[in-house]
């Protein structure tokens, strides 16, 4: 898998590299600012781009208008877009172009590196990985309705706005897939959601219904 | 009571100073007044508010440092250019009329009382001692003041007598000069009455405004420090370590490179947490106090630097933080960009204020425009409700002057 890194901290950059590369994933690019980074794009054509939210010259959130105007020259690109803090503003931004092949994540994830690679991958593959604070920060926003769930549907209900698919849900829950596809059932009832078995639409309706994406 | 006389002595001295400076603009007023009559003198009506607005401020700055309140009150500083521009700015200004009646008052009431002040008691003092030293006088130089010839030992004792008396005289007059001379300063010098609350919001205000601003952006500072600098170096420690570990398994030759690129982070990570903390509040400052703090300033400046810390008193901790920073900010500074070759620091308690004064024989030119260093310091001073002054003209030497309100 080609991927192209654009983070302005020197140390950082260079881990990110370091720990990819380990993974046997080829690093194409890794570039410090918006412009060459867009540049890498277009040359390397990437499957994946992975984005720091700052970068110069204002350090605010040209990481995520860099991410977006890539994601419009270039459709199939996945983008990973990498934050140092939760800022939905961002994800909500970000999520304006669609949720296919788009991730959101804090910085410190990369450190769990069998869940950043499984997020990576599932953004590689068209899906999308939105990070579990950014969901906790939704879930408190629409506290009312989702206080008609049972604890167990709303960690489902979690695990599907992070992007999860059955599989990846009844394994980190510990369950069958039997079991999660009930209580999927049950969620979409109680929220009045229509029913999808794709995942893509199904991660797409549940971002809608917490408020962000389209 | 002696003691109080001696304050009020040195007060009467200073007010003597301004009052002669008083005096001369005084004499410069009627020329100009005389110069308007054939037109002319028009032009210099501007620059003559301006230099009694100077000599008015110095006497505030005099009145201020005996503990007395005295605002600035002009409306607008300084006066626009252009002579008529800057008639009219005066003539709007409700402080103008009362600055000229205070100067007409103090070139003459306040020179006679600065002059009374300090002279009858040097010659109070030479009629106690004239007992002592009169026959060292050559006979036709014997006499008292007002050239009274005293040429016995019993008229010499009688003069000391009668000095003695006036000396006592004198002692309860002094500090009754003195008030009268602030009195009227009191009166014509602070905002007209009927402006005086609305400045002082407007001013608090003010002031209040930029507290809140110069705190924001504070916040927003160790905000992006924290978050670029010590977090990345955190997260690229936690990256690097988990590529060492997954490296391990595999290649362990290939974690050893991995675990000294996360050694550097975590040592930059300290570094820049040190940093953000040096910035909030000075660990030395807490250590060893403004004196201690400063001290370990002047050694660690490049170029020479002289420190003199007054009384120092029980200061609130944010005005330390303050004077420290302004002493750091000027000396770096001065070892920047003056070219100084020794420079001068003076702290100390002036009244109810802290008084920090750097001084640097270097090439001037400093300012305190958007960019600068000093527009932070100013910011933090004036949200103290204190004054930062600047004085750098080309070619040197610059002189920054602080005043801090303790209370």
């Amino acid at each position: 898998m080609r991927i192209v890194i654009a983070e302005d901290d020197a140390l950082l950059r260079e881990g990110l590299v370091l720990l990819l590369t380990g993974e046997g994933f080829d690093v194409a690019a890794a570039v410090a600012e918006p412009d060459p980074f867009l540049a890498a794009v277009a040359e390397h054509r990437p499957d994946v781009a992975v984005v720091d939210v700052r970068m110069p010259p204002t350090h605010t959130d040209e990481g995520i208008r860099a991410a977006v105007t890539a994601k419009r020259t270039h459709p199939e690109l996945a983008v990973l877009v990498l934050s140092a803090y939760v800022e939905q503003a961002f994800a909500t931004d970000l999520l304006a172009e669609g949720t296919a092949g788009i991730g959101y994540l804090l910085k410190e994830r990369v450190g769990k590196v069998e869940e950043f690679l499984d997020a990576l991958n599932r953004v590689a593959e068209g899906g999308t990985a939105i990070d579990p604070d950014v969901v906790a920060q939704l879930f408190t926003r629409r506290r009312d309705p989702l206080d008609r769930l049972t604890g167990r549907e709303r960690e489902v209900l979690a695990l599907m706005a992070e992007g999860l698919g059955n599989v990846g849900i009844a394994e980190r829950l510990v369950v069958t897939e039997g079991a999660v596809h009930k209580h999927i059932r049950n969620i979409f009832a109680k929220l009045d959601l229509a029913q999808s078995d794709r995942t893509d639409r199904r991660v797409a309706a549940v971002l809608h219904y917490l408020g962000i994406g389209t | 009571m002696v003691r109080a006389t001696f304050a009020s002595l040195e007060r009467l001295a200073g007010g003597l100073g301004t009052a002669f400076m008083a005096f001369f603009t005084l004499i410069c007023w009627i020329f100009v007044a005389v110069a308007c009559l054939f037109g002319v003198g028009l032009l210099l009506v501007s620059p003559m508010v301006a230099m009694t607005r100077g000599v008015a401020e110095r006497e505030r700055r005099r009145l201020r440092r005996a503990g007395l309140e005295v605002m600035t009150p002009y409306t607008v500083i300084p006066l626009p250019q252009g002579w008529r521009a800057g008639i009219r700015a005066a003539r709007a200004d409700l402080a103008t009329p009362r600055d000229l009646r205070w100067l007409g008052v103090h070139a003459t009431a306040g020179l006679i009382c600065g002059l009374l002040g300090v002279f009858m008691p040097l010659a109070a003092l030479r009629e106690i001692t004239y007992p002592l030293w009169w026959q060292a006088l050559p006979p036709d130089l014997r006499a008292a003041n007002f050239n009274i010839p005293v040429t016995t030992w019993p008229a010499a004792i009688v003069l000391s007598l009668v000095g003695l008396a006036a000396m006592v005289v004198l002692i309860l007059l002094i500090p009754r000069l003195d008030r009268l001379q602030a009195s009227y300063a009191l009166r014509l010098l602070t905002p007209h009455p009927s402006i005086d609350l609305s400045e002082r919001v407007a001013r608090l205000t003010a002031t209040r405004a930029d507290a809140l601003r110069a705190h924001a952006a504070e916040l927003r500072r160790i905000e992006r420090s924290l978050h670029d600098g010590a977090q990345n170096r955190l997260v690229a420690v936690v990256v690097t370590v988990a590529a060492a570990k997954r490296a391990l398994n595999r290649d362990p030759a290939r974690a050893v490179p991995a675990l000294d690129r996360a050694q550097e982070a975590a040592e930059q990570a300290l570094a820049e947490l040190r940093g953000v903390v040096r910035g909030i509040l000075p660990p030395i400052l807490a250590d060893r106090g403004l004196d201690g703090a400063l001290g370990s300033l002047a050694a660690g400046c490049p170029v020479p630097c002289a420190l003199t810390i007054g009384e120092l008193g029980h200061l609130p901790l944010s005005v330390e933080t303050t004077a420290y920073f302004t002493v750091a900010e000027a000396l770096t500074n001065i070892a920047k960009h003056s070219g100084a070759r020794r420079a001068e620091v003076e702290v100390g308690l002036a009244g109810p204020s802290l008084r920090v004064l750097v001084r640097d024989d270097g090439m001037g030119g400093a300012r305190t425009d958007a960019g600068s260093g000093l527009t932070g310091i100013r910011h933090r001073v004036e949200a103290h409700d204190g004054t930062l002054t600047l004085t750098s003209p080309e070619g040197g030497p610059t002189v920054i002057e602080v005043e801090l309100p303790c209370a």
